[in-house]
This record gives C-alpha cells, structure tokens and sequence, in this order.
C-alpha cells in the first residue's frame, strides 16, 4: 500500500439527493445487471440478500397523517477511512488485503480471487454494504448468457460489494490514455450505472477533487478536518448535505442531500440534545 | 523385505514430512486455491467487442427509448437511451432488467397444442392449420362475429392487424385491456368528444393536484413522469397527492391529503363546488362549456357543500377550500386522474369530475396544463375486403362494451356466445377483478388462441399457443401513451435473433389470414410483418428506422374544447365498495412490480421490500388503530366477500385507519420460481362492481375484515 | 487388554467400559464431523449465519475456547518462568487442554471461512494492519508450541517411553520446556490480545470499538488478562470435572489451591480493569459518537442489562472475591461455584465481543438483528467438546498426566 499524495489523484464520489429519490429500484436492477449479481428463489431475507446498493426506507415515526417517508439509496460508501488516510473500517481489518484502497481513485477494491471469506470486513462495515456469497451464483437455464464480460461473476465463499462500477473506471481510463490524455478522464466518460438509471436524476457522481466537476460544486468539500473531530474530512460545506455515521470518522465519499431536516438528522446518531446543537455545523470555511 | 511396526512407523513419518518439505504439498495447495478460483460452476462471461443497439422498451406503456449493450451479438446490458423524447436516459428497473424477459424459464420455445390437461408441441403449419380450421368452420355455419379477441391497447400495427383480421372475417368483437390510455380516451371522449385523449403537462405544471395518480409509482410514462416529478424541485413547483395512503408518490409531494377510498370523485366534485361558489374559475374557460354547467353548479351546491363534503371524503372543510384555491389561483394548475397506475379500475364520474376541474380552471391546452389532442394516428392500411359474410357478422352489436362486461356476459349467458377468442398481450385471467369468474368465462370459450411469449395465467387456458418473440426479437412501432405531452412513436427492434421457434405476432396473424384464404388472405397482402409495418408507417419509416422514434407532435394543441359535463351534470351516484365489512381493502401500486399482462422479473422480485414480501406471504399495510390485537409481522387472516387468505401485517402509520393496504403484483402462478407462487393476487380477492352509466369496472377496493391467524 | 499401555501403577476402568464411553462421545463427534462435510461441502449456507451475523456461534465458541485454554500459557509461564514449582502437578494437564483448545479453535477457523482451501493466503497476502493476521500467525505458531509442550507427556507412555530415543527426547525435551513456555507465552500474550484487538480496531462499530495504546485497543490488554486469569478456573474445572469422573483424587489441594489464589488475584485486577474500560467507554467513548449506553441493552428481546451484569459481577466480582479470600478458596463447594462461574464470565466476555457486536444497530434507522444458530453450526460447535473429551479420556488413560495420581491413590492389591 504506498501512500501516493491524495489530492493530486481522483477522488471519486456521489451525492444522491434524497428529495429526488423515489425509492424505485431502478438503481439497484441497473447495479445488478451492470455487475452481474446473482439472484435467488427467495431474496425476502435482507440479510443475506446481495444488493450493492440497497435502497432503505427511513420515516419521520409520526402518527397519521404526519406521517413522512424518504428513500435512501445505500452504495459502498467508500469509505477513506479515520481522517481520510486509507484506512477504511473494512480494508483495515482484512487480513489478506483482498479489499484495498486506491489512493489513485479512492475507491475501495474487491478481489474475489484474494478474498479466503473470513467476513472480518463485513463485521468491520457499519453500513451492511458487504456481502457474503452464500450460495453458488446460479442462473435458470441459459440466462448466463446475459452476463457482461467486464465483471467476473463471484464464486461462492467470498465477499463482494459495490465496486463504483469500477470496469467503468477502467474503460474511461483506457479511452483517456487513448487519447494521449491519461490523466483527465472527462466527466461523462466515467458515470456509474446506478447513476445513468436513475430516473429521477438523484445521483450525481464525479471527481470530489475537482472543482469543475457537478459532485464537487454540490457538495463543496471542506478541505480541512472537521475541527470538532479530526477523524473527519472533507465535510461538506453545504448545510443540506450530510453523510451516514460521519461521527465515527469513515468519511464516506457518499453525500446525501435533504431539505428534511428528520433526514439529515437519520444520517448519524445523537444524544438528546445534541443535534439541536451541532445541526448548523457545517465546514469552516461555511462560515467565510 | 520384513515390514514390522517401527519401519512402517517410519515409512509414515517419513512420507508426512517429505511430502511437506517438497515442493509438492506447496503445489498441491496452490492448485487447490487456483482451483477455487476457477470452479468450473461459476460462470465466466465471454469477452467480445462492444457494441450499442438502440431500440424501445415496450414493457409497459411508457414506451421508452433504450440502448442496448452488445458482446458481439449477444446483448448484455439495456440503459436508458440519451436524447430519447420519451425518457431522455433513465429507464425503470423492468426495463433494465429486460434481459431476463429474454430467458425467463415461463417463456413459450415452440407452438403448443392443448391435450386434455397438458399442452403438446406441434409445428407452426400444424397449429395454422388448426387454428384456420376452427375459424374457417365458424364462417362455414355463418358466426363469425362469435371470434373475439383481447389485446393490451387500441393502438399500434399489431393491435390493428388484429382488429383488421376480426373485421373482415365478420366480428366486432374486439377488446382492449383497461389502461391509462383507454381511460384518458373515455374521459375524453365524455368530455371533450369522441377521437380525442388527454395528457397532463406535468413538466411545466406549477400545482400538481393528483387524485392519488401514482406519478413515481408507474402512472402513466414512467420515466417521463419520474423526471418531471424530480424537476419539481428546481422549478418550485408543488405537489399535492390525495389518497388514502402514504404512497411514494405521496411521500415525495409537499403535501399529502388522505382521503376516504372511493371518494376522490365526491371531493373532486367539493373543490368544483367551493370553485364554482366563489367565482375562482376562469370565465373564459366556462365560456367553452358546452350547456350543463349551471346544472352542474346547482349539483354541487346542493350536494357537495364544504360540510358535506368533508364528510364523505373525511378531509377537513378547511382544507378543501385552501385547496381548491391553491389550486384555481396556481399559475399552472393541473388536476390529474388515473389512481395508482392508472390502470385499474376506475369510475368516469371519478374521472371526470378530476378533469372538470381543469376544465375550471382554464389550462386546456395551456402550458403546465392538460392537453386534449386528437388519438394517435400514423398508420395507413390499405381497405379491408369484406364479403357478405364478414358485413353481417361486423354489423352485429358487440357483447360488452368494454371487455369486462363481455366477460360477465360470457358468463350470464346460458349459450355459447364467443366460440374463438384470440389473446395477446393479455393476461385477463390473473389483471381482472375476480380472476375465478374470468377463468368460468374462458371455459366457456371452446376454442381460445393464445400468442404469448410466456407461459402466464391465461395463455394457461388456451387451446392452442402461438408463441411471440419478445420485444427484443422483434419490430415493432410503440406509440407513446399514458398521458405523455410529446406524440411519440418508436420502434422496437430485434436486438437478438429469436432464441426459440417463436414468430413476430403479426407475421402470425399474416399466416392464419392467409390460410382463411379469400378476402381475408386478400386483406393481408403482405409477405411479411416487417414489411407491413414498413408499409403501413412509410409516412414516418425513414425517422423511425434512423432515430428509431418519430415524434408527431411536439407541443402542446393550440386550439379550444368543448367542454361537457352532462354526464356529471346528471349527478352520478358514487359507488360503493362489496360487501358488509367494517374495513376496506384497497390495491397498492408498487413501482417495483409489474401488475399488467407482463410480469416482474426475478431482479425486480429481488428490490421488493421485506415489509411488502416476507418469503410467500404477503404483507398487508393497516393502520395501527385498525390493528387492533394483531402483531406487526404477524399472520392474520384477511376476509372479503370473494374468499378469505393468509396474510401477514405490517403496522403502519402511512395507512388511512379503517383500510387495509395490499400490493398488485404478486401471487402469479405460472412456472417461473424467481417471480412465482409469492404471496396474492389482490384480483383473487376483489370483484367487479360495474359503473351503471358507463359500464367500467369501478371496484376501487371491496369491503374486508381481518383477524389474528 | 490394554494394560500394557496403561502407565505403571495406575488404575483405570476395564477397556469395555471404556470402550463404551468413547463410543457415545465418538457419536456426537460423528454427528459435528458430518456437519463440518456439509458446511465445506455445500458452503455456509449450511448456517443461519447472514450478511449482519457474519461472525456467529462458533466464532464465539473459537475465542472461547482459546480464552479458557489461557490456562495452558498462564500455568506454563508461572511453572517455567516464575519457577512455581507446586504446579508441575497441573502443567502436563493444563497444557492438554490449551492443546484441545487451540487444535479446535484452528479447525472452527477451517470451517468457518468461506474459501477453507484458499485459508493459507492469510499467510501468503498478509495484512500487517490486520488483527485478524496477528491472530492467524501467533494461533498457528503457539498451537506448534503446544505440540512441542505436549509431546513430552506422550513419549511418557509406558510403551514409547521404553524405545530409548523416545524417552532421551523427553526427557531433554523436558529440560528445554523453559523455553518454549516462554515462546508460548509471549506467543499467547499477543494472540489473546488480538483477538481481543478484533473487536476492538472495528471503528465503525461503536459497541466494540476501544482506545488503546499506540495501534492496540484496550481489548487487546483486556483479552490477554481475562484468559490468563479465567484460563486456570477452567483448568481447575476440568480437573474437578476428571477428578469426578475417575472418581479419585488427581491433584493435591495445596496445588489447587494455589492456582485458585493466582486466579483469584488475576480476576480482580483484571475486573478492575474491565469496570474502568466499560465505564470509559460507557461515558466517553460511546457518546462522542452518539450512542447512550441504554442503545446497545434495550429495544430488543435478548440483549439486556442482565448481559453486562452477568458478565462483570456474577461472573466476574463474585468468582474474584471468592477466590482471593482464603476461607472461601478453600471450601470446596465455594471454590467449585467460583470457577464455574469464571469460566461462565470469560464466555459471555466472547459472547458480547463478538455476537452482540453484531446485533447491536448502527446505522440510526437500522434495527437489531438477531439469529438463531442452525443445528449445523450447533454440531460443529459441539464436534470440539466431543473431541476434547475423547482426547482427555485417551490421555488420562494411557498417558501420565498427573504426577501426583499413585501417591493420592496407593494401590491396593489389583485384582484382574
Ligand atoms: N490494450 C491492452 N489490454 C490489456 C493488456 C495490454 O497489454 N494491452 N494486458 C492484459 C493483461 S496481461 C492484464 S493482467 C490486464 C490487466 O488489466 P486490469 O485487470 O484492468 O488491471 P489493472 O489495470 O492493473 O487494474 C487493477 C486495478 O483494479 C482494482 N481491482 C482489482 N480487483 C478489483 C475488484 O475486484 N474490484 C474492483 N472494484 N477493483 C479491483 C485494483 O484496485 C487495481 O487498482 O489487462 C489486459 N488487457
Ligand atoms: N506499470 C505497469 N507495469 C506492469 C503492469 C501494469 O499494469 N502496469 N502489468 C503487469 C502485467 S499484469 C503483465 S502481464 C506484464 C506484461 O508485460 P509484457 O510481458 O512486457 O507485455 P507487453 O509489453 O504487452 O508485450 C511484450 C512484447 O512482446 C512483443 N510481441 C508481441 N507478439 C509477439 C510474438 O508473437 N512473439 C514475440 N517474440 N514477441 C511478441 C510485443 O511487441 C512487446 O514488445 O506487465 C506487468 N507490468
Ligand atoms: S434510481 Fe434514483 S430515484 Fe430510483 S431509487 Fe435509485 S436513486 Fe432513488
Ligand atoms: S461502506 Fe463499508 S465496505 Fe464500503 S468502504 Fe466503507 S466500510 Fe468498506
Ligand atoms: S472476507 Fe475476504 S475481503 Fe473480507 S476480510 Fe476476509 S478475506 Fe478480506
Ligand atoms: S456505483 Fe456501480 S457498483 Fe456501486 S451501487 Fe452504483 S451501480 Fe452498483
Ligand atoms: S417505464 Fe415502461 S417502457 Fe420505460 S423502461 Fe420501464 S417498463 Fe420499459
């Protein structure tokens, strides 16, 4: 793991505006058929359901009528790990380094082929985005003719998780270098495929590094660690905007956006009080 | 040479540790790991060149544009397709997820033959034989008119070809399944006359009141509405849903107004009412009224006063009346009708008391408003040759005027009256209101022609299947509907050859017409279906062939409408829901099910939550004051007059009290078990109530009771 | 039959009976072996394990078992490197059972990852930031050292020990023990720790995660001292448990008590320690992330405040107490209660480590998960105890454990 200079490589992330969001499934199917994941007779039981993106339903508990849903897109958070290092919860503990951090592109990798299924990484994830391969992947009869070469389909025994569509990466990498331009991948060459289905235009994804990419105007990074808690950085200097468990210093490179004050407030946990407290804190350089 | 103890003792220590120390243990450990990573059971996709197809989803009615990715010719992935008038990218997850259409276990690999219980496979010129025989003899004893056919919609060459080849062989007899499309044309037609449908400019609305359209559950173009529901953000525009529960739809409008089921029409009718009483309607817009509006007002104000209202519909006074001046003061005001999908049963009062309001307001064919627009037309078939035979059996009356009352009339009547019946794109037996009664009615029908693709509810009531090819392996022009602004049509196109011995459903009907010999063999010049189309849309084949769409129109009509409320002026009773039960089970639209004729794939089974599916139960939502005594996630027995299941609850706040919740979509029965034999088919559970004055199936939900399992 | 085998002198029940034992023992190992065929077989689907139990049953029963086999590398570190002679008495037996444990924590380790024969990359593609990696390298290393400790004890026997080979080996084996309980112990010091480490370095998991020193959480100490201090209560259960058994007295009390006392001191030093970390995690280090401490015992139908009060004062006060005050440490029904009961508290510690680590929800709008083993994973897990006792009785039977049996047991006049 050679720690490359962090800033001067990509830094790809999403921010998935949950007001948008309708909770139609239309990202988790684009996941599936884009990375060839397995279905099964039974996939009632989430909990050992494989879904690299899970959409949850979170709500207000408000009696009827005040009653109020949101739907929350959940990816691999890609998480940078305590103060944005490369230390994510899972890459951290895996013994074998079958999942690994690129600090050229900040996503967290998944080998199968490394991965012996001890599940260390999943115990260590506190978004549940990992999966374990239960079960052989099996297909009825002829429709493993529909996989995609770009993604090798997972034998049984090993993890697997959301990859940022990472052959998409690699293809645009290609076509950059064809170019004779192998540093600048352009925007639309490298997009998700939960992000290209979205209907309702939610997700946005991109660069987080780089100031003229659509990501990084939304969620205005704060390049500096949060001075309440140094394990986090790159809080976002939107007040709308939060991330999922930010207090615990994974900094997730998934940002999410909300004018529902509930919402935002899901996003972590707080004792009583406290959110009254800290809920218009927002990078420093807000306050500029 | 002696082997005692200690040398054999040896012998084994001395293999253990050699084995260890050479190479060999190391190379056997290696190659077993290798091994595991390359488990001949684990498929490995083969790699080729890439390519992109573009092409049209045809799905559900959205008609989208797609673009399917390639290895060499095997396709691997549909997207949405960029720049398409339709969706312009995205796409839904059954639309993604088209490719296990392709290989779905249920699908239909050769023609078949009913024998006794079982289907048979017989060859394509057999079952044309069998199927020209049958029809041919009908003639032969003068009945034509007693061959029927169903099919999805009245628009687009496939539906055309079948009406044309019920024509000239002498029936009237064709049906459509309920749609959005249908109801759009019939409150159209109520309203405004006849050769009109209505769509709603949802991109450019400022106030969006929606009569519980699920405008992101599936209403209407899917992806279309889901982009101009998103775009209301940007816009600042509002949206206000009224229905009795918490849907998606609801959950992302800025205000949701729970209203009593059944009562839509009754508070569409209230907000006319407060309208009309302090003069917010747009006085030029009245002036269109064609006589009855005085009528109607003296209606509304006798019946639909604040007070009453608010008690049938259970929305408070208050609220109505800020509603319904948000909504006449709106710049861009829109009404919308079509619940849940859009597709299901519904009332023409409920319709059209929804529409009147626009009418009300002002925005026909005004921008943000609702559009009235002539139907769809761009195909051009040449005349149909009809003999005196064929002349005779048109001429006669139909059954029913809408196919649920032909199958009542199938059923209520003691002889045979349909002795053919043709499906496609149809699955009656599992979408229609009290699937045991629609099944009563095909057993009746001695002879019934299915083309299905896939082996579902009806095509297993067939006598003989002429298998379709998918949407993937075939041409053919989708006309856009579902109340979509653009006039659209686009062209499906064969991303794969045929998988199996199936037919284009049209070069079927080419066939059976060919073998009927005579006028009607006359009346389908055409050697193949492609060709027909390519015929019958010259007009615009060039742009569909290159774009792969033709947009017919673009904005929005420019002229005025006549306006009627006759209908309504006449004051409709509102229906009630079946029988004697305290509470009162509704359908859910769910946009991760399909519900029509095309079933869910297993992917989009797989998206569905634990708290709507838990292993082969349904999950039922209810009001925590309705739940009284019943556990959340516990089984519970759910009661209607049609029968009585097993469901499991889901206590929720979201639910109207007093109503039970209960998706569509589930408990299909055919062979496919990623999609199959999971929890019910709410049609199991529901009947027909038939609106007397217009003859739709308007059972909104049916009356139930629900109890600890 | 079998006497030949038997060590010189010693009493043991005819080969039939014996024979009979062993075979019901060797039924339910036959029925953990079938389970552990179908779990490498068909996969852990054979498991009610899921994607939010990832570590479930048998995870616990592997730290378990390595917790209380802390007794082997306690008891050898006091004997060979704090020279307390008195437990040479104990030792042969104390290192049998570290040797069960740790063979079975290895075999749970085979069964329960998901590729078993791709088991060696964590060797192969090690992770030096891992736990799991430290734990992988001292188990494998100190169950080598147990071996080492342990195959002196086999060359004792009556049979082997007359090839003289076989009994110079021992006997310098013997000589040189000093050094590998060193080995063992400071092998054990780290992988105790790491286990405890495991838990601890799982940051997103506030229920779990520690501060520590430099890269070790707090777990990791924690870890180390509740398996040297509760790792003798299970060696002196056991003891008790064969002494029952074989109905004759095996060790001298003195002996007994002495270890007692060891452990006694230990589990009170280390339930201080344990009270401390709790109560900073409890008032620190959870609500700097949000969490009350009522989060992690209420809202759901298993894991409640008995858990914590199970675990640190029946289980942990009460033993402590018991065994450091010598009027209580010499009654045996007392003595008796404490040491089950430490070896309770040790077990519920893995427990709450590992299972409740993951039940515990997270995410604000997760929900608890609970899970309920299938009988797969109840066979394998039970397949160790078989094995251990099958081991114990082969051992007791044939090999000379206990130095002090003939003297507590004078032989009368046999009759065969
Ligand atoms: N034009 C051209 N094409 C070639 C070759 C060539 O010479 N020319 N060479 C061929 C040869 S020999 C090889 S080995 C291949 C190498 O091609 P690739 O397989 O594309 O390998 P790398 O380019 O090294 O990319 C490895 C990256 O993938 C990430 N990664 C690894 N595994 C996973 C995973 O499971 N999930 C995710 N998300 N990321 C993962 C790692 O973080 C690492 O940064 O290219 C082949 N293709
Ligand atoms: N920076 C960086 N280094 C890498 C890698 C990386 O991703 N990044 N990938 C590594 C990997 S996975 C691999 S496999 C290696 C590949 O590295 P190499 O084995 O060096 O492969 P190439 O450079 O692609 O091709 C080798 C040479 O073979 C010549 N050649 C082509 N066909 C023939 C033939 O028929 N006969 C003979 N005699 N010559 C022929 C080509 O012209 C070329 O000069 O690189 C490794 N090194
Ligand atoms: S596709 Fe878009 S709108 Fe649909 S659930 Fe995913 S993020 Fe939400
Ligand atoms: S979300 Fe989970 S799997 Fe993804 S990087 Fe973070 S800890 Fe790892
Ligand atoms: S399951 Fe695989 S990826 Fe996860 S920690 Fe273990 S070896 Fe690493
Ligand atoms: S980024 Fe790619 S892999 Fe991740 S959830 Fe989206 S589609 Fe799936
Ligand atoms: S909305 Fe309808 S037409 Fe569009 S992709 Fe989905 S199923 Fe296909």
């Amino acid at each position: 793991m050679v720690q490359e200079n962090h800033n001067s490589a990509y830094k790809f992330g999403m921010v998935i505006d949950l007001d948008k969001c309708t909770g139609c499934g239309s990202c988790m199917v684009s996941c599936m058929a884009e990375n060839n994941v397995p279905f099964k007779e039974d996939e009632t039981n989430k909990k050992d359901s494989i879904t690299w993106m899970r959409v949850y339903k979170l709500t207000n508990d408000k009696p009827f009528p005040d009653t109020e849903v949101v739907y929350m897109p959940r990816p691999c958070q890609q998480c940078g790990g305590k103060g944005d290092h490369g230390h994510s919860p899972c890459v951290s503990v895996c013994p074998a380094v079958a999942t690994d951090y690129g600090y050229d592109t900040g996503i967290v990798s998944q080998i199968y082929t490394r991965c012996f299924g001890c599940r260390y990484c999943m115990g260590a994830c506190p978004y549940h985005a990992r999966y374990f391969n239960w079960w052989d992947p099996k297909w009825p009869e002829g429709m493993e003719k529909y996989l995609s070469p770009n993604v090798s389909p997972r034998m049984r025994g090993v993890v697997e998780k959301c990859s940022f569509c990472y052959h998409r990466y690699q293809a645009a990498r290609d076509k950059a270098y064809a170019h004779g331009n192998k540093d600048h991948i352009k925007e639309e060459d490298y997009q998700t495929a939960c992000t290209t289905a979205c209907p309702a235009g939610a997700i946005v994804f991109g660069d987080l590094n780089n100031p003229a990419h659509e990501v990084h105007q939304i969620v205005k990074p704060d390049p500096h660690p949060d001075p309440r808690n140094k394990h986090v950085a790159g809080k976002s200097r939107n007040p709308k905007i939060f991330r999922l468990l930010e207090r615990l210093g994974t900094n997730p490179k998934v940002y999410y956006l909300s004018e529902r004050e509930w919402v935002r407030k899901q996003g972590d946990n707080y004792l009583e009080g406290e959110w009254e407290k800290i809920k218009n804190h927002h990078g420093k350089a807000s306050h500029g | 040479m002696k082997v005692d103890r200690r040398s054999f003792l040896g012998l084994g220590i001395g293999a253990v540790a050699g084995i260890a120390v050479s190479p060999m243990g190391m190379k056997l450990t290696d190659d077993s790991a290798i091994w595991t990573q390359n488990w001949p059971w684990t498929p490995v996709p083969v790699d080729g060149k890439v390519n992109y197809e573009k092409s049209v989803c045809s799905l559900c009615p959205g008609s989208c544009g797609i673009s399917v990715r390639k290895i060499d010719n095997r396709p691997v992935k549909i997207e949405g397709l960029a720049d398409h008038p339709v969706n312009d990218g995205g796409a839904c997850l059954h639309g993604i997820a088209g490719l296990q259409y392709l290989y779905d276990p249920a699908r239909i690999k050769t023609p078949l033959k009913k024998n006794g219980a079982n289907f048979e496979k017989i060859s394509w010129n057999d079952a044309i034989e069998l199927v020209a025989e049958k029809l041919s003899n009908m003639r032969e004893k003068g009945s034509p008119e007693k061959l029927a056919c169903i099919t999805d919609k009245e628009q687009g060459s496939v539906s055309g070809l079948f009406k044309r080849l019920l024509k000239t062989f002498g029936s009237p007899e064709f049906y459509t399944m309920p749609s959005l499309e249908s109801y759009l044309e019939i409150t159209a037609s109520a309203l405004h006359g006849k050769g009109k449908t209505i769509a709603f400019d949802l991109e450019n609305a400022s106030f969006v009141l929606s009569f519980g359209a699920g405008i992101i559950e599936g209403w209407g173009s899917p992806v279309s509405c889901f982009k101009a529901n998103a775009s209301r953000k940007t816009r600042h525009a509002q949206l206000y849903q009224i229905e009795p529960r918490l849907s998606n739809t609801a959950a992302n409008a800025d205000r949701w107004i729970p209203v009593k089921p059944g009562s839509e029409a009754d508070l569409a009718l209230g907000i006319s009412s407060v309208i009309l009483k302090n003069n917010l309607f747009d006085s030029n817009a009245t002036s269109n009224f064609k006589g009855d509006l005085n009528k109607l007002a003296a209606v509304l104000q006798k019946d639909y006063s604040l007070a009453k209202t608010a008690k049938i519909t259970g929305v408070k006074p208050d609220d109505i009346k800020k509603i319904a001046t948000l909504f006449a003061k709106a710049e861009m005001p829109v009404a919308v009708f079509g619940k849940g999908r859009g597709d299901g049963a519904q009332s023409l009062k409920e319709l059209a008391a929804v529409h009147t309001l626009n009418c009300l307001v002002g925005n026909i064919n005004k921008k943000g408003g609702a559009f009235v627009k002539p139907n769809n037309q761009y195909l051009e078939f040449p005349d149909v040759a009809m003999d005196s035979i064929a002349k005779t059996g048109f001429g006669k009356n139909k059954t029913g005027k809408y196919v649920n009352q032909f199958f009542e009339e199938v059923n209520r009547s003691s002889q045979s009256l349909i002795e053919a019946l043709f499906i496609y794109n149809a699955n009656p037996c599992y979408t229609l209101h009290d699937t045991k009664k629609i099944k009563k009615a095909l057993d009746k029908i001695p002879f019934i022609v299915s083309f299905s693709s896939f082996l579902d509810e009806t095509a297993m009531e067939a006598d003989v299947i002429l298998p379709s090819h998918t949407f993937m392996e075939r041409f053919e022009d989708v006309p856009s509907s579902g109340g979509l602004v653009k006039t659209v049509v686009g062209l499906t196109r064969p991303v794969i050859r045929p998988l199996f011995n199936t037919k284009t459903p049209g070069d079927s009907l080419i066939l059976i017409a060919k073998a009927l010999k005579g006028n009607i063999a006359k009346s389908f010049p055409w050697t193949t279906y492609d060709k027909c189309l390519e015929s019958l849309t010259s007009r615009i084949w060039n742009s569909l062939s290159e774009d792969g769409f033709a947009v017919l129109s673009n904005g929005m009509p420019g002229d005025s409408q006549p306006v009627d409320v006759s209908f309504l002026a006449k004051n409709p009773a509102s229906l009630k829901a079946q029988g004697n039960y305290d509470l009162t089970l509704i359908p859910i639209d769910n946009m991760r099910l399909m519900s029509a004729a095309t079933a869910s794939s297993p992917f989009a089974v797989k998206t569905v939550s634990d708290s709507v599916l838990k292993g082969k139960d349904i999950v039922v939502e209810i009001n925590p004051l309705t739940a009284k005594g019943l556990k959340n996630r516990g089984f519970a027995v759910l009661t209607t007059p049609m029968g009585k299941t097993r469901v499991k609850v889901n206590i929720n706040e979201g639910m109207m009290p007093g109503v039970i919740g209960m998706v569509t979509g589930l408990g299909h029965t055919f062979d496919n078990k990623y999609v199959s034999n999971k929890g019910v088919n709410i049609n199991d559970l529901i009947g027909q109530v038939i609106e007397p004055d217009s003859g739709l199936d308007a059972a909104f939900g049916i009356k139930a009771s629900i109890s600890k399992a | 039959m079998d006497s030949a085998l038997i060590p010189e002198g010693a009493k043991r029940c005819p080969l039939p009976k014996f024979s009979i034992g062993i075979a019901i023992v060797s039924a339910v190992l036959l029925w953990g072996v079938y389970a552990m065929f179908l779990c490498w077989f068909k996969g852990l689907n054979q498991t009610n394990m899921n994607d939010y139990y990832g570590f479930a049953l048998w995870i616990w029963a592997d730290l378990a078992v390595i917790a209380v086999g802390g007794g082997a590398f306690f008891t050898g570190l006091l004997k060979y490197i704090f020279k307390i002679d008195e437990l040479k008495n104990i030792i042969n037996f104390a290192v049998i059972i570290g040797f069960i444990c740790y063979s079975s924590a290895l075999l749970i380790l085979a069964i329960d990852i998901g590729q078993p024969l791709r088991g060696w990359f964590i060797f192969w593609h090690a992770n030096v930031h891992s736990m799991l990696t430290e734990v992988a390298f001292c188990l494998s290393a100190y169950f080598a050292v147990l071996t080492i400790e342990f195959i002196p004890n086999i060359l004792e026997n009556r049979q082997a020990n007359k090839v003289p080979f076989f009994h110079h080996l021992a006997h310098n084996m013997h000589g040189v023990m000093a050094i590998f309980a060193a080995t063992g112990a400071f092998l054990s010091f780290f992988h105790q720790g790491s286990l405890g480490g495991v838990a601890g370095v799982m940051y997103g998991r506030p229920f779990a995660v520690r501060e520590g020193l430099l890269v070790w959480p707090w777990t990791f100490f924690l870890f180390t001292w509740s398996a040297a201090a509760y790792g003798p209560c299970f060696t002196l259960l056991v003891t008790k448990t064969t002494e029952a058994i074989t109905g004759k007295k095996l060790v001298k009390d003195n002996v007994i008590h002495l270890l007692a006392k060891i452990s006694g001191w230990m589990i009170v030093t280390y339930i201080i320690a344990k009270i401390i970390d709790t109560a900073y995690w409890a008032m620190v280090t959870a609500p700097s992330l949000g969490f009350n401490l009522s989060h992690f015992y209420t809202d759901n139908s298993f894991y409640g405040y008995w858990m914590l009060i199970t675990e640190i004062v029946i289980c942990g006060v009460v033993p402590g107490a018991i065994l450091i005050t010598k009027s209580t440490r010499e009654n045996p029904k007392l003595r008796l209660v404490a040491i089950i009961l430490g070896t309770i508290g040790v077990c519920l510690n893995r427990w709450v480590m590992v299972l409740q680590i993951m039940a515990v929800p997270v995410m604000s709008f997760d929900t608890w998960a609970l899970y309920i083993p299938s009988w797969q994973e109840i066979a394998t897990t039970v397949l160790p105890v078989a094995y251990g006792v099958i081991l114990i009785a082969f051992a007791y039977r044939y090999l000379p454990v206990f130095p002090q049996e003939q003297e507590l047991n004078q032989v009368k006049p046999v009759t065969e």
